[in-house]
């Protein structure tokens, strides 16, 4: 059987600690990492403090027609800043995209009840698609300060390898690959499947839901527990609207405070 | 901490200002992580069924210009999980609670209400007017028969606490609505709920929402809204009113009490901002302290018009 853990319950009597609310951060640095993929550094001692891998932001457009947040996975922290990588896909992220230094941005967060778990010791493996990536470079910068684990990552890219420096700098065993030459699975598939087996296996994945299916599968067939970064279109991204659900074996379940990290043996794939 | 000396009634309930949050966009262990509920005139929480419901398929939202389509399907847990739960903890933390109450029939409604009698709910509001449920919802408030009828049913059911009726905004004349709801022993109305919308994917050419259509919200409606109030203000001259619709700062929640409202609720705009019905409240007690006039009428439980 995989190995689970555990999930916290809510006590509903309990007043809810006080959280910051909307807020508007200094843009620190805007830099493209492909043709149409930026990372955003934005100041916010409060994030880069707190943030857990797999937790996200809600970013706001100055544009008053255009007044939904949009979530963006913590892509790793430095002091009082913290970085965000998205892609550039509509008009809310193109007007993001012409975001320059000295300029500000409206933020709520960090948001998602729960993160990746890094407690367990031994070997991880992040395997990540696409813009689901960033979420697993953050999981890796955290990971490089636990000395009792050891962490390969696995990416998997449509096209330009935009995140394989910021994930070298966290883990020497970063291996990629294009759609042009094949998936992640095919890279997984050609990896020692326990290359340690006194040590437990942990997977950390992120990217599109075929791809997260297909490594939950791979773990099921390889004892390990797996642990996915789910999306969903999001309404509030605080858990006030519902909007954002997926299927689990516990109904229809809210990505933003009951995720977006969830065990993936309890996706309804 | 704030002071509110400007407080409304609204059916006899005394709000201690005349700000509330809008059903759908309030959850008790959400919201209450950005301000103290008990600094609102109301609470009003999501649509409460007999059993729980699991709602629509996702995606849910789309956005829309100035607003959001919403397809939720009142996904909730239940009547007997709101009583233990959701109920006390907003009665604890000192907030006057409007509990919405959803159906798919009469029974579902009469079941959701009975449960409530003698509960600390200070005031029902019905849901009649939902626009993303099969049955039930807004197929009960655009017949005016079966308004009256359910309202009827609900009001032998539950003496105690103050209904309000939740209209719907897409019919002919929302004041025959109206009138079928107050006639039948509704304390107020709630006006308006969302209005049909969707969204296309131009990649896909598919609707963005897995439902097609949803609830569209926003300050895109504040217009809509406003007429609303306005022609059942005039058509029900002391009927209590609760205005929603697209308010998303203290000004446009102003215009809803000079067009007749004895009290707003906050929607869509808590969405993009958490703190944004605390933040009204606050400018809202500003703007009222300018206006003797209007704070004396909601204080005494009347209204601009």
């Amino acid at each position: 059987m995989p190995r689970e853990w555990t999930t916290a319950t809510r006590n509903p009597h309990a007043t809810p600690a006080r959280q910051p609310g909307r807020r508007t951060v200094p843009v620190i640095r805007v830099q493209a990492l492909a043709d149409t993929i930026i990372e955003l550094t934005l100041q916010d001692a409060h994030t880069a403090r707190t943030a857990r891998p797999g937790q996200f932001v809600m970013l706001y457009t100055h544009d008053q027609s255009r007044l939904m947040p949009r979530p963006f996975g913590v892509a790793g922290t430095n002091g009082d800043t913290f970085t965000i990588i998205f892609a550039i896909v509509g008009e809310g992220t193109r007007q993001f995209s012409t975001l320059r230094e000295g300029d500000t941005i409206d933020m709520l967060g960090p948001l998602g009840g729960q993160a990746f778990n890094l407690d367990q010791p031994g070997d991880y493996l992040l395997v990540g698609g696409g813009l689901g990536i960033p979420p697993l470079l953050y999981a890796a910068q955290r990971l490089a300060a636990k000395p009792d684990t050891r962490t390969t990552a696995i990416l998997g890219y449509r096209d330009t390898r935009y995140a394989d420096t910021r994930m070298q700098t966290h883990t020497p065993h970063t291996h990629s690959i294009t759609n042009a030459q094949g998936d992640v699975l095919t890279l997984l598939n050609t990896l020692e499947p326990n290359p340690n087996p006194d040590q437990p296996l942990t997977i950390l994945t992120c990217g599109p839901k075929p791809m997260m299916q297909a490594v939950h599968q791979w773990a099921q067939t390889h004892n390990a527990n797996c642990q996915t970064c789910m999306e969903q279109r999001m309404g509030c991204g605080y858990g006030a609207c519902v909007a954002c659900t997926i299927p689990t074996i516990h109904g229809n379940t809210k990505t933003c405070t009951e995720g977006p990290v969830f065990p993936s043996t309890t996706i309804i794939w | 901490m704030t002071t509110y000396t400007h407080s409304t009634i609204v059916a006899g309930i005394p709000w201690k200002n005349p700000v509330a949050t809008a059903s759908g966009t309030f959850l008790a262990e959400a919201s209450t992580q950005y301000y103290d509920v008990s600094e609102l005139g109301a609470v009003t929480t999501k649509g409460v069924s007999p059993i729980p419901w699991e709602g629509n398929p996702s995606p849910r939202t789309a956005e829309s210009p100035s607003g959001t389509v919403n397809s939720v399907g009142l996904q909730n847990p239940g009547i007997d999980h709101y009583l233990a739960n959701d109920l006390p903890q907003l009665k604890q933390l000192g907030a006057t609670v409007i509990t919405n109450v959803a159906g798919h029939t009469p029974d579902d409604y009469i079941q959701v209400v009975k449960k409530l009698d003698n509960s600390p709910a200070d005031m029902l509001e019905i849901n009649v007017s939902c626009p993303n449920v099969n049955a039930g919802g807004l197929s009960i408030g655009t017949d005016p028969t079966t308004l009256y009828n359910l309202i009827t049913d609900l009001r032998k059911t539950n003496q105690q606490t103050n209904s309000s009726s939740n209209s719907p905004p897409t019919v002919t004349d929302i004041t025959t609505i109206a009138k079928a709801a107050t006639d039948a022993g509704a304390d107020a109305l709630s006006l308006i709920n969302t209005l049909i919308g969707m969204r296309i994917n131009t990649t896909t050419g598919q609707p963005i929402l897995a439902n097609t259509t949803g609830g569209l919200s926003g300050p895109a409606i504040l217009p809509i809204g406003l007429a609303n109030v306005w022609k059942v203000r005039t058509a029900l001259p002391h009927t209590p009113i609760i205005g929603i619709g697209g308010i998303h700062n203290a000004h446009t929640a102003l215009e809803y009490l000079y067009a007749g409202a004895n009290a707003i609720e906050i929607g869509a705009t808590a969405l993009l901002n958490p703190q944004a019905p605390h933040t009204i409240a606050q400018e809202l007690e500003t703007l009222l302290d300018q206006r003797p006039a209007l704070a004396a009428k909601l204080a005494a439980g009347e209204t601009w018009r």
